[in-house]
């Protein structure tokens, strides 16, 4: 009833204000905490704050946010993908195998290395996607299964034995920086844009929000929510294939048994960013928030010398903590409180 | 009925936004008796119901069980009462037995709480056999059992505590006539055994045949309580649809133009074999579609969009046949619906209104897949002035909206573009106020004047005979006829819908 | 890797082929029937320690050629129901001998001992049983493996000498809970008591590698003056290694790991890596089988038989 004598009608003003105002105000939120725990740490280790540290930090997350990008798609759209982390290492051990190839000259092995690795990073999202939609299968079985198959893959493909000794060309990136911004990161931050670019400002982007709070609508709109979620996924794949390399270039090996558990981190980096796990509620703003926080919780914890185990249990409180936090914003946006 | 009564209830009254369910109802149940309730979609038999069950409290009147005050706060008040109710929809849990399932409520316990099985299966049998189900064992998981046993031990379950009243919904709307006609048996072996029992269904040939009294609802007010030996089907139909609604002034509209839109044999996905439907719709013509709950106009129209898939038949779009597989394909036919739950099929709900009155035409604001937001908000702003939306601005979400404006937005959708030749609408004026219903009135007859062929599914009548130029009426899944507007009466359209009824099974 | 392993990674990739888990790979004579028959359960074979031991078995298996292996693995190092399974596998057909080395010290004892109660003959490797859940059992399982306290110690003590009494190190630890793990920090704090080392923090890094490298450099920022680093295994070295590349330190911190795997011999040629220490996996379960052969024979093997461990030095 109130909503309805809200306002006269409309004409006067194209008010973008509102929506705006609230969506920032959502990421505020994580912002503050984010800046608190800067606060924090810079004041009870010293250390924090050195050039030195604040590279090292960047470094760490680089691999998480590009995960954490990939995931978020999956994660607007309605779904998950527990399996970025085995294809990652899938991708990297078919990347590492090209690289190693002797028959090529180093550039056109590095070439290939990145082409197979991004290839390799589509097809498993692409196959996710296609699986979970076409079948009706929540993707949280279809990746699970997925994340066994190309760890499966990655073990057989090398037998399960380390690549390592890669051209330092390839590698040199991995340490290489820009008025002291790691240039891996700097790549992270570009592909994140161009995703927020993507999520806000196109056709697909916008599909993939409709899909993720109402796939039937969208379906009963005339359009085909299957294509979208395939191409969602495939999104996700590709941002997999890139952390792989960013992987190998840091460490500059290519191993089957890498990326445990970093699907983990990576949804936890969309979660405490403020993006629903229901979907259709979220941004990569957020998520760039939420892998900073992880990044600069697990710095500063170590910084500060707490043990192992209780860095865990902090961790652990946070992202319980983070999805209490979405879920009273979820009431709120329930009420319709603008 | 000089005995005194063994539920009455005095003025009862229940209030839901915008619609009175039930006016004042004065009604009594004799003790031992069978009565039935009778009335139209919407005449508040539902709404009584819940009130018995415990389920919604009435904003006034009272009711007095057994000459005591009743006030039941919530179902389980009522069970404790003595009134038991089985609703339309089954409350079994099917991976469980039988016996768990008619004693759920009060498990016999062992000491530590164990449940007694033995007991258990003791009593259930027990129960069985009151409703005619000895055969079947206590211990069959209820998935196992037909409908009809489902039924029984949804009844049976309702007889396991002490009921002094038992209310049945609609019992056969799932059955066959054959199980129907067993359930008959068992509810006539109750009846004799003295219980109390309020019957409602819309097959007026069991209410003569099982009940003793009927007493008729429409729009919330007991029109009449009556000896089902005192009356027939016809006068209950009369006073089901009250008087005569003088026949509207026809509408003014254009002459109708060719053919938009032809089904043949259609068949919607679980229609009855052979029940294929035919009909043909023109520019610048509203057809309705009548018919009872249940009795598939969603259905049809959701086969002909390409919500579901269809068993048989064929579309024909301005004389060409179109295949439709999807919505998709339906839109791209120029085949528009407005579904029947706007908030789970119609919005984006939590988007706003700018998201929502593009989403069917995307692209018309759009430059090499990205969206012009400018393009689009300028879009939204003339759709929201055309159809008198009341929004604060194209970015409100739409779930802060109204009903009625929520409704528009659906139509902005379908309008913007204007790519919609057909539109097919499916309750477009369900749970808004009379505001805002004319409003989409006078705009579907604005759309029609305009040359579009319109489609409206309703379970208003005086709405579709308000609306529409031709009304056609289904009857448990089939054409039962088509009433052309010179001869438009609730009457005539009602029993139509209840010709499938009618005849005795 | 050459043109072969690079069309079978296409292969796999391209068909996405399933993943070993219970391989029952078969040497020959697998049908000589009167030959013994040894079960070898082995941990995850996604280890590439693991996988050179099982594959050093068959190899050695086929070397004698007077008995008949079964081998079987498990998905994941801590996949203790998995071991439990496969021993009560070996045990229903009746196999003469059980090598076993044991996902979990204590959890993998009772199959154990149904197996020689069913008279079937157990030679424990790699990690070694729990004394105190044997004795509570009945039983003395012979154990056939390396010493990684010692092994440990043997790296640790390369550390100390290259950086003399007051050195500051940390130590890159394995799971918590992993027994080679735990052995491995007790060896290395061994090293640094008898050489007088300041240990300035320790921590895990869950023998992998890109955990490795940012536990470590976090330690870094921490305490500027860390000279030098004790790793528990090289994957966790190779993490290490590349976060003092990062920092710009190469030279300046000194490392020393365990293992011997053969990414890590560019670092120790390059003086990276000072020592690691070879435990000869791949000999260490053809070691047990050949035990397990002289149970057969009818002799009785108790207590630690110590295999060779090596220290690797550039």
């Amino acid at each position: 009833m109130s909503a309805s004598n809200a306002s006269s009608p409309i004409g006067t003003s194209p008010s973008r204000g509102g929506g705006l105002a609230r969506r920032a105000l959502r990421e505020a939120g994580i912002g503050l905490a984010l800046l608190a725990m800067v606060v924090f740490f810079a004041a009870v280790a010293p250390d924090f704050t050195t050039h030195e540290n604040v590279a090292n930090i960047l470094t760490q997350i680089t691999i998480n946010l590009i995960l954490a990008t990939g995931m978020t798609f999956a994660i607007l759209i309605g779904g998950i993908d527990l399996s970025v982390g085995a294809v990652m290492a899938l991708c990297a051990v078919v990347a590492g195998t090209v690289l190693k190839l002797d028959s090529l000259s180093d550039p056109v092995a590095i070439a290939l290395g990145i082409a197979a690795s991004l290839a390799v990073g589509m097809a498993c999202g692409a196959c996710n996607g296609f699986v979970s939609s076409f079948w009706r299968v929540p993707s949280f079985i279809v990746t699970l299964g997925m994340l066994n198959v190309a760890r499966g893959a990655a073990l057989e493909v090398t037998n399960a034995r380390t690549i390592y000794d890669f051209p330092d060309s390839f590698t040199a990136f991995g340490t290489a920086s820009v008025l002291g911004v790691p240039v891996m990161f700097v790549l992270a931050l570009l592909l994140l844009g161009a995703g927020w670019v993507v999520l806000t400002r196109t056709v697909f982007g916008r599909m993939i929000y409709a899909i993720g709070n109402n796939e039937e609508a969208v379906r009963l709109s005339g359009h085909r929510p299957f294509v979208f979620k395939v191409l969602a996924f495939t999104v996700t794949g590709l941002c997999v294939g890139i952390a792989a390399l960013v992987y190998m270039t840091r460490l500059t090996i290519a191993n089957p048994i890498l990326g445990i558990g970093f699907e983990l981190n990576a949804i936890a980096a969309v979660i405490i960013g403020g993006t629903s796990l229901s979907g259709g509620r979220g941004s990569l703003v957020g998520t760039l928030l939420g892998a900073a926080i992880i990044g600069v919780l697990a710095n500063g914890l170590i910084l500060m010398g707490v043990t192992d185990f209780v860095r865990q249990i902090i961790t652990g409180l946070v992202i319980i903590g983070a999805v209490i936090l979405d879920s009273y914003r979820a009431r709120l946006a329930a009420r319709g409180g603008a | 009925m000089a005995a005194e009564p063994i539920l009455r209830l005095q003025g009862l009254t229940k209030r839901f936004p915008g619609v009175v369910a039930l006016d004042g109802v004065d009604l009594d149940f004799a003790d031992g008796e069978m009565h039935a309730l009778a009335g139209e979609n919407g005449a508040g038999k539902s709404s009584l119901i819940r009130l018995l069950a415990g389920i919604h409290r009435p904003d006034a009147g009272r009711m007095t069980l057994a000459g005591a005050p009743y006030a039941p706060a919530s179902p389980l008040d009522a069970i404790r009462a003595g009134i038991r109710v089985v609703h339309q929809e089954f409350n079994l849990l099917p991976a469980l037995s039988v016996a768990e399932n008619l004693l759920f409520e009060r498990l016999p316990r062992r000491r530590l709480g164990f449940v007694d099985r033995r007991a258990m299966e003791r009593d259930a049998e027990a129960l069985l056999a009151r409703v005619g189900l000895a055969e079947v064992s206590p211990r069959t998981p209820v998935e196992r059992l037909g409908i009809a046993q489902m039924q029984l031990v949804e009844i049976a379950r309702a007889l396991s505590s002490r009921g002094r009243v038992l209310v049945l919904d609609e019992p056969t709307a799932t059955l066959t006539p054959r199980e129907a006609g067993r359930l008959f048996e068992q509810i006539r072996l109750l009846k004799q055994g003295g219980l109390t029992m309020v019957y409602v269904s819309h097959h007026l040939a069991e209410i003569f045949s099982l009940c003793d009294r009927v007493t008729v609802l429409r729009n919330g007010v007991k029109v009449e309580t009556s000896r089902t030996a005192d009356t027939d089907p016809g006068a209950l139909v009369r006073q089901m649809i009250g008087r005569t609604l003088a026949a509207q002034a026809p509408q003014a509209g254009a002459p109708l133009g060719r053919e938009a839109l032809r089904v043949e044999h259609l068949r919607p996905r679980g229609a009855p074999p052979g029940a294929g439907l035919d009909f043909s719709l023109r520019h610048g013509e509203i057809l309705g579609l009548a018919g009872l709950v249940g009795a598939g106009r969603t259905e049809v129209v959701r086969a002909i969009f390409g919500a579901d898939p269809i068993a048989g038949g064929r579309i024909l779009r301005d004389g060409r046949p179109v295949t439709i597989r999807s919505p998709r394909d339906a839109v791209r036919a120029g085949i528009c619906l407005v579904t029947e739950n706007r908030k789970e099929e119609g919005l984006v709900l939590p988007m706003a209104a700018r998201v929502n009155t593009t989403l069917a035409r995307l692209a018309q604001v759009t430059r090499a897949g990205f969206v012009r937001r400018g393009a689009e908000r300028e879009a939204t702003v003339r759709m929201t002035a055309e159809l008198a939306i009341r929004l604060s601005g194209p970015e409100q979400p739409v779930v802060q909206l109204s009903g009625g404006n929520q409704q528009k937005v659906v139509l902005a959708k379908w309008l913007f573009g204007d790519d919609a030749p057909v539109l097919m609408l499916d309750e477009p004026t369900r749970g808004i106020d009379v505001g805002a219903k004319a409003e989409i009135y006078a705009l579907l007859g604005r759309l029609a004047a305009d040359g579009r062929a319109i489609l409206v599914v309703s379970s208003e009548l005086p709405e579709l005979m308000h609306l529409c130029d031709r009304i056609l009426v289904l009857s448990r899944g089939r054409l039962a006829g088509e009433v052309a507007r010179a001869e438009f009466s609730e009457e005539r359209i009602l029993s139509l819908a209840y010709s499938q009824f009618m005849q005795t099974e | 890797m050459d043109r072969r392993s690079f069309l079978a990674a296409c292969a796999a990739a391209g068909t996405l082929a399933a993943a070993p888990g219970f391989a029952l790979a078969q040497g020959t004579g697998a049908q000589t029937g009167r030959k013994p028959v040894v079960g070898l359960v082995m941990k995850s074979l996604a280890n590439e320690f693991f996988k050179d031991m099982q594959e050093g078995a068959v190899r050695h298996v086929q070397e004698r050629g007077d008995l008949t292996l079964i081998p079987l693995g498990i998905q994941s190092e801590t996949d203790i129901d998995g071991q439990i399974a496969a021993v009560e596998n070996l045990i229903t057909r009746k196999v003469d001998a059980i090598v076993i080395a044991p996902a979990d010290s204590r959890a993998l004892l009772s199959p154990v001992v149904r197996a020689i109660h069913a008279g079937i003959k157990v030679v424990n490797i790699d990690v070694a049983f729990d004394p105190a859940s044997m004795k509570k059992h009945g039983v003395d399982i012979v154990f056939v493996g390396p010493d990684n306290r010692a092994g440990a110690r043997m790296s640790g003590d390369v550390l100390a000498k290259a950086l003399g009494r007051g050195g500051k190190v940390v130590i890159i630890e394995g799971n918590p809970g992993a027994e080679n793990g735990v052995q491995r920090k007790l060896g290395y704090t061994d090293a640094i008591s008898a050489g007088g080392l300041t240990l300035v923090d320790s921590r895990t890094a869950h023998w992998e590698t890109e955990e490795a490298n940012t536990v470590f450099s976090n330690m870094l920022t921490a305490h500027h003056d860390i000279q030098g680093v004790m790793s528990a295994n090289d994957s966790m070295t190779l993490g290490v290694v590349k976060a003092i590349d990062a920092a710009g330190r190469s030279g300046q911190i000194k490392v020393v790991s365990f293992d011997n795997i053969p990414a890590i011999q560019p670092l120790l040629k390059d003086g990276k890596v000072l020592a690691t220490v070879d435990q000869f996996g791949a000999q260490l379960a053809g070691d047990g089988i050949d035990n397990a052969m002289k149970e057969i024979a009818g002799q009785t093997l108790t207590g630690w038989i110590r295999t060779p461990l090596k220290l690797v030095t550039a």
